[in-house]
């Protein structure tokens, strides 16, 4: 008898393990994790060039932009939102620190500041437009994209701001050691504060509450388009700093920067990349950042194969239909609610 | 008893929750509007800025600068209607464009190449709807994709130097030519714009792509092939676009490869700016034909008088904006109609006074 419980135990044990194994396996995290290492592996194999520290940090800190606004994006689709306005947000900080910076060698502690303001009034802006003018997020979004865009060409007056003072650039493509920059480290702890804010307080949960569903959430005493209004501002806030990393890991910024490179579907495809549904509700910061990081590694090693930059968007578009199709409830239809969303009445 | 002794005013007043009432006169009214909105701006125009009326032939030829915008948005609202969107159609303009170039340079009779490359693009807005009804995802991150992947292929075709300087009687026709006072583009853009009202307003397809966006569910159960007519929006808008890109490269009589880009955000201000509803199944497109112009004339009006295309474009995210605030807020009073709304204020102002 005790015998036969023994064996009953450990096959429980090992039935757990396995299930739990399973589990990781199927955890987005997790295969990303594996498809970064397969793509490593592979472009080391046919250039150990690829491995080099050098690459490896250069790899790391341009991903880091993507990084960082993706990590604002997926607050976003958490909650059933969707930001197309970031590219011109990240522009628009990077124009309004690069001029009192190349001016008057403004200190780095005060830049940062200026991206905290910028980000905040233009994601406000944003929010305001969805939780209290009700205007569909893609249809706001988009519009404040061309509005905040020429708000940035008038900004930049048109010129290419490049002689920002070497603090700036030293925090942008220095290492902490050999193949580990700094905006690592930097987006590293943004994205472990935002996932605090979403699995560790009452915001974050109702984050994922609102976007599971509204009209529920509503009904449980959520504030629902306050924390929308929230969602956008959070947004705006890390597309400010995204700007300024930006800005001093690429040394230069004029009036299209950040619209011209495709930041905005960038920080869509590495969100989607990284497991968070459309559908909201479903998801986490982590998979974002990794999976801008993978997007980064696998466009790093197109070039490395040799293939031409002009396919790059390419990659990224395929790459965003094999993660949907790969995991088809991350993609699945929104279902954009006819009847008004909670809280209206 | 109670329903008997109820005022008859009260009958009157739809239910706060049905926004389809009326909303066939809430279309009409919004047109409307728009129709009086382009009047006033064309007046505008015509008496401060010099150069803008032309003496009527002058605006004729100003239509040349958008009515590829229009094409697209032309397609775009068969999409939306169908509670769907299509992001791939800025790209696809230029890859029509690029594609009908390089063939044209390759010793291909220009004509084909135009054909060729229509099909080539109605056959990638097919594949776009097929990935989104066989695989269930959804359309904006599909069409995204295929935004980018149709960005990479016109670049890649169009290789170091795209073609230019195209034979004359296609420059004619697709391009700068025009018949009497009024622009080819205009008539090719009329031609479009009639069909595609006529397809949605008149036929059994157009009337199934709007249940379709309305309600899914019911278009199923009605025996609507709901998959087949979704590939068949997406093609439809894919076919606008490959017309639109044609049309841009006629009259720069140049392809580009970066052609298309600035097309999408306008053309999709066009379209809500037309009153067609962006969850889909409501909107006409008679909405959407005169919102093309709304649009075009105030782009056009600002660039005669100087100003940079970058405020233009601000301006058209304002004004999108503030038509779909003004547009949500009217709906949700139910509707333009004052009387309505003052006779619904006072009933609830009598409610609340009566409950305490």
């Amino acid at each position: 008898m005790n015998v036969a419980l023994e064996v009953d135990r450990t096959r429980a044990t090992r039935r757990t393990v396995r299930h739990a194994l399973g589990r990781a396996i199927r955890l987005r995290e997790v295969q990303l994790l594996v498809a970064i290492g397969v793509v490593v592996a592979a472009s080391t194999a046919a250039q150990p060039a690829f491995i080099q520290p050098g690459n490896i940090s250069f790899m790391l800190a341009d991903a880091s932009a993507t990084a960082i606004l993706s990590i604002g994006q997926t607050v976003v689709v958490l909650a059933r939102g969707i930001d197309l306005s970031v590219a011109p947000i990240l522009g628009i900080a990077a124009v309004l620190v690069a001029f009192p910076a190349q001016d008057l060698n403004m200190p780095i502690i005060a830049g940062l500041g200026i991206v905290l303001a910028v980000g905040l009034v233009l994601g406000a802006a944003n929010g305001l437009l969805v939780s209290v003018a009700r205007i569909p997020p893609i249809i706001a979004t988009l519009a404040t994209l061309s509005v905040y865009g020429g708000l940035q060409f008038i900004l930049a007056k048109g010129e290419e701001i490049s002689n920002i003072p070497n603090a700036y650039g030293n925090l942008g493509n220095n290492d902490i050691v050999s193949g580990i920059p700094w905006v690592l480290l930097i987006t590293a702890v943004l994205a472990i504060v935002v996932a605090f804010l979403l699995r560790s307080t009452n915001v974050g949960r109702s984050i994922y509450a609102v976007g599971n569903d509204a009209a529920a959430a509503h009904r449980s005493g959520i504030p629902v388009q306050r924390i929308i209004f929230l969602t956008y501002v959070i947004s705006g806030v890390l597309a400010g700093i995204g700007g300024f990393i930006y800005l001093c890991h690429v040394g230069s910024v004029d009036s299209t920067t950040g619209s011209d490179s495709n930041v905005n579907l960038l920080s869509i495809a590495a969100t989607l990349i990284g497991g968070t549904a459309l559908t909201g509700g479903r998801g986490g910061v982590f998979g974002s950042v990794l999976g801008a990081v993978f997007l980064s590694v696998a466009l790093t090693a197109m070039v490395f194969a040799r293939i031409p930059s002009i396919w790059e968007p390419a990659g990224v578009g395929v790459l965003m239909l094999l993660a949907m199709l790969s995991d088809r409830r991350a993609g699945a239809p929104v279902r954009r609610a006819r009847r008004r969303t909670a809280g209206s009445a | 008893m109670t329903t008997a002794a109820a005022p008859p005013a009260r009958t009157h007043i739809p239910p706060q929750s049905d926004a389809r009432g009326g909303s066939r006169a809430r279309e009409r009214n919004w047109i409307l509007a728009l129709v009086v909105l382009l009047v006033a701006e064309i007046l505008y125009f015509s008496a401060t800025v010099t150069g803008f009326f032309g003496g009527g032939t002058g605006m004729l030829a100003l239509t040349e600068q958008f009515v590829d915008i229009g094409m697209l948005a032309l397609g775009l609202s068969v999409v939306i209607l169908a509670g769907e969107i299509d992001l791939s159609a800025g790209t696809m303009s230029s890859f029509s464009g690029i594609l009908m170039a390089v063939l044209w340079r390759d010793g291909i009779e220009i004509w084909l190449a135009v054909v060729i490359a229509l099909v080539a693009s109605t056959l990638v807005g097919a594949l776009n709807g097929l990935i989104i009804t066989i695989f269930r995802v959804d359309s904006l991150l599909v069409t995204l994709a295929m935004q980018f992947i149709l960005g990479s292929v016109a670049t890649a075709l169009s290789g170091g130097s795209p073609p230019y300087g195209f034979p004359s009687s296609f420059v004619t026709i697709a391009g700068t030519g025009s018949v009497g006072p009024i622009p080819y583009q205009l008539v090719v853009f009329g031609v479009f714009a009639f069909a595609i009202a006529l397809l949605v307003g008149r036929t059994r397809t157009g009337r199934s792509i709007a249940l379709i966006g309305f309600n899914r569910p019911a278009a199923r159960w009605s025996g609507i092939r709901v998959d087949r007519t979704i590939v068949g929006a997406f093609m439809i808008s894919a076919f606008m676009a490959g017309v639109g890109g044609i049309l841009v490269s006629g009259f720069y009589n140049a392809a580009r490869d970066d052609l298309g880009d600035s097309l999408l955000l306008p053309a999709i201000t066009i379209v809500v700016l037309g009153g067609v509803d962006i969850f889909g199944g409501k909107g006409r497109i008679a909405g959407v034909i005169v919102a093309t112009f709304v649009l075009g004339f105030l782009t056009e009006g600002m660039l005669v008088d100087g100003q940079s295309s970058l405020s233009a474009t601000m301006v058209t995210g304002m004004l999108l904006i503030v038509s779909l605030a003004l547009k949500i807020t009217v709906d949700r009073r139910g509707g333009f109609d004052v009387r309505a709304a003052l006779r619904q204020r006072v009933q609830r102002s009598a409610r609340t006074e009566g409950a305490q």
